[in-house]
């Protein structure tokens, strides 16, 4: 199975069994341009495969996310909004980890980091393979993406 | 272990030898406050015995000061000679925090630079982590050297 598939069914199974979320493939971009009104969750990947993992949540989005997460109804991009994006982008994390890697033992993830902003670029500096994958929710699409050093 | 001296260490020679200027040096702080504006903020990911992230935020002055010091040349806006060059700065302040780290017998491995650039927008590391800042000004505008860690050993 490809990464970009183990990827997708990680993505569903943790928004599935941790967020009561149910979400969809909805496609794959190359570009993701400016980014608005949008919290990133980014964790670093170190060790035999070098990236950035980056999750890419629109303000209503992380919301909803948050609030089925911590089951309590959140209407502000507050720290418990990016403490939770954070945590997915931590689990996800876990997850590519060990796709990428036999057991995951050859790879180290760094601590998750988040940025909040209404318009603003994310781009990786060095060459880079890149995977954008856009998924559907109830409240509108978000996007994953990992950027691995070639 | 003084992270906040490795951090000056690292930073001071890098900018000494790869841009050749000597750069004002702040104030460590530990903890919360001390933000600078930014306009453009290089990120890093740092893994193995310590878990953390590495952070350049720059206001656009500062940003452009380095890229032009960096290049030998004018730098008119935010575009992809800045990204490169201040990630390129990020990279090689790892790199030395990775060697501070060896001499503690902690190791650290390094992900890659990811460059964030927008008017407004701001930076969060995960609640609970240790965060040591340190405040430098290259040719009076001021920039911020931050890392975020856990130790995970």
């Amino acid at each position: 199975m490809e990464i970009q598939d183990k990827m997708v069914d990680a993505a569903k199974e943790i928004f599935s069994t941790m967020i009561m979320m149910e979400i969809s493939l909805e496609g794959t971009l190359d570009e993701h341009g400016p980014l608005k009104d949008t919290i990133t969750a980014m964790i670093g990947l170190a060790g035999t495969r070098k990236g950035v993992l980056a999750i890419h949540f629109p303000y209503p989005v992380a919301m909803a996310i948050t609030s089925n997460f911590l089951m309590m109804d959140v209407t502000e991009i507050n720290d418990d909004v990016h403490d939770a994006m954070g945590e997915i982008a931590n689990m996800l994390g876990g997850n590519v980890k060990g796709i990428l890697s036999e057991n995951g033992r050859d790879i180290d993830l760094s601590m998750p980091s988040t940025i909040a902003g209404s318009d603003y670029s994310f781009q990786s500096d060095k060459e880079v393979d890149k995977v954008i994958l856009k998924f559907g929710t109830d409240k509108g699409p978000f996007m994953v993406e990992m950027d691995l050093e070639n | 272990m003084d992270v906040g001296k490795a951090i000056i260490e690292g930073t001071n020679e890098v900018f000494n030898t790869m841009l050749m200027v000597e750069l004002e040096v702040g104030e460590p702080i530990i903890g919360q406050g001390g933000d600078v504006e930014s306009n453009l903020t290089s990120m890093l990911g740092l893994g193995k015995d310590i878990k953390g992230m590495l952070a350049v935020h720059c206001p656009e002055a500062v940003a452009k000061d380095i890229t032009g010091t960096f290049l030998g040349m004018e730098v008119q806006e935010l575009d992809e000679d800045v990204k490169d060059a201040v990630g390129e700065i990020a990279n090689m302040v790892a790199g030395n925090l990775k060697i501070f780290f060896q001499e503690h017998d902690t190791t650290i491995e390094l992900a890659i630079p990811t460059t964030v650039v927008g008017k407004s927008f701001r930076t969060a590391g995960m609640t609970g982590a240790t965060r040591v800042a340190v405040p430098f000004t290259m040719n009076g505008n001021t920039f911020l050297i931050e890392l975020k860690y856990v130790d995970a050993s």
